[in-house]
């Protein structure tokens, strides 16, 4: 066993090439935080183009197969390139890409020749954002409940009407990755079918939802979540991926995925903060990092971070290993969720009510923290509550079933 | 023994509830989430009308002069909206610190304001060190022409920005103790007062430049001002429990009915264990809140010790809000995070009432002391 990632030459040489290349393509403005919403849009066309160039290197996605697009590259240089891009507090994509994500490795796996060529190089490349949506007013833990949107198939078209809630990001968005219900008196699990859609077509609208907290998922916060209406709007049949009434196994890969199954490189960016924050605020002329009961706290929460990134490492080697996988997925899902609300509390009573607040004189730096203590709870509910991780999580390991359930399927393609 | 309410309690409580759920449903306790000021003048004026604001101020003050635990029963309910408004501010740590500390006079010039709703009085303790014993106080004034000068800030100071009246905890000596309490006007020149964005409500900076008082405003003797905070908070810390225990009932009820009516996988919520050991949780910690609080007020109301209950009471009730929210969240999922449905002015509230008068920490460290281990 080796938890060290080691580096050839070859590989060491591709790190300098990154972070040279990086160090001059990664404007320093896009580290700021927006003023106002215009500032918000500003920052994201400028990620948006940093990530077009991204992708015009392969490092976008860079394990995506180099014959639609992507990187090519092995699991050895994704590390490198993952790490080298948090140097800049960023992720790949930097941009709110859900859809892309999770869409590309579905269609990855589910869709035809014909569909990859078309609809993964502009994801690869970076030339569209994607949302993903999936949870409707009566459907969210239960997916195969999803039955307010529609599709009906018309000549060569298929016509979606319906509503999507609690999606999407600020910004817009130029796809759409989402599953609709296309047999409404068909069998669970058998009437449900994906589409990869174009976002401005005629009759979707788009309004933003107030919530306490919009989570961070995969590195990049949303911003704002969206309800998204859709009447009677036109879309291809070639847009339907996995075949209509196939969205179930379409959607085990996606749920996988989303659920942690690809696993997670890097450095805690929240604990990072954290630390620093601690050594450099002083209470009553002392560090807060110094004083006993603060250490303790850290310590707590130090030991719940560690935990999550091993967790994270080993799905990470487990996918690209291309290794077996059961209860993994869900089970870092869930210990990232229960662990960021546990821990709203630990930094509260550690930090005290700064913690709460996003005053640029008595808050922390970009109101990191008060941003986390909202978030910690919000982020408990997207892509699965902490209660259907666990019940994934006892089904795969076949306690309560005569069956164990299998992982779903992530690879697809040529790798 | 009789845990039950006595008759005009229930009386209070039912009056109370009937006004929450007419003049404070849930639309306006949203609404006024992001105001400057958590004082809404109407619902201020109407419980200024109902006595709520003088309710522990003797009658020779302007006040009904009630039992703390009757003044509970009211809190109680005022927590479920959760309703913003320096009720408490004001009404209880406000009233009870110039019971303790003023002088007869002062008193007879303050309280009446008070208890009528003229005035809205806030005491400032907290600064930037956040810490609620004596020693975190660190203001000092400088003594000038009989009166003081102050300039410097307090911090986390509860509705400051509806306040027409403050009074300001500062040093005054060596002695950790030595802190006096200073009655300034809230609208004086150099007072500036700003409420805190983020995820706290109501908690203020409060500054002061060059804010020059009379030698009059010191209440009651210098020095004596821990002392008197001390016995101002030891009664009021129980009643900002009761407004906590309010909010963890309202934070159960509003579960129980989730995990009737919602939906999912055909059966209602309810019916999966996982849902019902979030609720179970949250109904031991609201437990735990309201019966370590009610202890706690009958032996402030019967003249037995009790600082060691107030302290238990508040480490109690402070955790049990912020997890009792935690696991409302649980039950409500993406509902329970949409602004518009009310559990988020809760789970703010937790926030800001964990550390408010004190964290479990600190509690628990008083409670150990006052039980002499
Ligand atoms: C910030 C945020 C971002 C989101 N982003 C997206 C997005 O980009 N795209 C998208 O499609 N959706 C998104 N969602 C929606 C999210 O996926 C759902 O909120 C989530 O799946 C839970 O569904 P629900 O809110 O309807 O809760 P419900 O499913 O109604 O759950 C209510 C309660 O019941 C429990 N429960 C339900 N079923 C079971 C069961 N079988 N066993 C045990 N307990 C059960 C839940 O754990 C929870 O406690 C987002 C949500 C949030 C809050």
């Amino acid at each position: 066993m080796d938890f060290e990632v080691t580096y050839t030459e070859e590989q060491q040489r591709f790190r300098r090439e990154v972070r040279a290349w990086l160090e001059a393509n990664v404007p320093a403005s896009v580290q700021r935080i927006p003023l106002s919403p215009e500032d918000n849009y500003q920052r994201y066309l400028e990620l948006r183009a940093l990530g077009r160039t991204l992708g015009a290197k392969g490092w976008l996605y860079a394990t995506a197969p180099a014959k639609y697009g992507g990187g090519g590259l092995d699991v050895d240089h994704a590390i490198i390139l993952e790490e080298e891009v948090d140097r800049f507090d960023l992720s790949l994509p930097p941009y709110y890409d859900s859809g892309g994500r999770l869409g590309s490795a579905s269609i990855l796996v589910w869709g035809t020749e014909e569909q990859r060529q078309a609809l993964l190089p502009s994801i690869y490349k970076g030339e569209v954002r994607t949302w993903q949506l999936l949870t409707e007013p009566g459907a969210g833990s239960d997916l195969a409940g999803v039955r307010m949107t529609t599709a009906v198939r018309d000549g060569d078209d298929y016509v979606i009407n319906g509503q999507k809630i609690f999606v999407g990001s600020d910004n817009g968005t130029d796809r759409i990755w989402m599953i609709v219900n296309t047999d409404p008196k068909g069998k669970r699990h058998e009437n449900l079918s994906w589409f990869m859609i174009d976002a401005n077509l005629p009759g979707i609208t788009v309004r933003p939802m107030e919530l306490m907290g919009t989570g961070g998922e995969g590195g990049t916060d949303s911003g704002v979540k969206q309800t998204v209406f859709f009447d009677d709007v036109r879309v291809p049949a070639f847009a339907l991926v996995g075949g209509e009434n196939k969205g179930w196994k379409v959607a085990t890969t996606h749920l996988e995925l989303e659920h942690g199954g690809g696993g997670r490189i890097g450095r805690n960016r929240v604990w990072d903060r954290l630390l620093r924050y601690c050594q450099e605020t002083k209470r009553d002329g002392v560090p807060l990092s110094q004083q006993q009961d603060i250490r303790d706290s850290l310590a707590d929460i130090y030991i719940k971070t560690e935990v999550q990134r091993l967790f994270g490492v080993r799905n990470f080697w487990l996918t690209y290993a291309r290794k077996p996988k059961s209860y993994e997925g869900p089970q870092l899902s869930y210990y990232r969720k229960t662990t960021g609300l546990w821990m709203t509390g630990a930094i509260l009573e550690a930090v005290g009510p700064a913690a709460l607040t996003t005053d640029t004189i008595w808050g922390s730096a970009g109101g990191f923290l008060e941003t986390q203590q909202r978030n910690g709870i919000v982020s408990v509910h997207p892509g699965g509550t902490t209660d259907i991780q666990r019940v994934q999580m006892a089904r795969r390991i076949g306690i309560g079933r005569s069956t164990r359930e299998a992982a779903g399927t992530v690879h697809g393609g040529d790798a | 023994m009789d845990l039950a309410l006595t008759e005009s309690q229930e009386m209070l409580r039912t009056a109370a509830r009937t006004f929450m759920e007419r003049e404070a449903p849930v639309d306006v306790v949203v609404g006024l989430q992001k105001a400057e000021s958590s004082l809404e003048p109407g619902l201020w004026r109407k419980a200024a009308k109902l006595g709520w604001l003088g309710i522990l101020i003797p009658t020779e003050y302007g006040g009904s002069g009630d039992r703390l635990s009757d003044a509970a029963v009211l809190y109680e309910e005022l927590g479920r909206g959760p309703l913003p408004g320096p009720f408490f501010s004001s009404g209880v740590l406000g009233a009870l610190t110039v019971l303790e500390g003023a002088t007869e006079d002062q008193r007879r010039r303050l309280l009446p304001g008070i208890a009528s709703g003229e005035r809205v009085l806030t005491v400032a303790i907290t600064e930037p060190n956040a810490s609620w014993g004596p020693a975190g106080i660190t203001l000092a004034p400088q003594g000038k022409n009989g009166g003081y000068t102050l300039n410097g800030t307090k911090l986390f100071v509860s509705d400051a920005t509806s306040a027409t009246d403050l009074v300001v905890a500062v040093r005054t000596g060596e002695g950790t103790n030595d802190v006096s309490l200073l009655h300034v006007d809230a609208r004086a020149p150099g007072v500036t007062t700003r409420r805190l964005p983020g995820f706290l409500s109501w908690q203020c900076e409060v500054s002061f430049d060059n804010v020059e008082v009379e030698r009059a405003a010191l209440l009651g003797e210098a020095q004596r001002g821990w002392a008197a905070l001390a016995k101002a908070l030891e009664r009021a810390v129980p009643l900002l429990c009761a407004y906590i225990v309010g909010g963890c009932q309202a934070v159960y009820e509003k579960s129980v009915v989730y995990t009737q009516t919602r939906v999912q996988f055909g059966v209602p919520i309810g019916r999966f264990q996982r849902v019902q050991d979030h609720v179970v949780r949250l109904v031991n910690h609201l437990d735990s809140a309201r019966w370590t609080t009610w202890e706690a007020l009958w032996k402030l109301d019967t003249g037995r010790p009790a600082t060691a209950s107030v302290h238990m009471a508040k480490a109690v009730a402070s955790e049990a809000y912020l997890e009792a929210c935690n696991a409302a969240h649980e039950v409500h999922a993406g509902m329970g995070v949409l602004i518009e449905y009310g559990l988020a002015a809760h789970t703010q509230m937790s926030r800001t009432l964990f550390h408010f008068l004190g964290d479990p920490r600190w509690h628990k460290r008083r409670m150990a002391d006052a039980l002499e281990w």
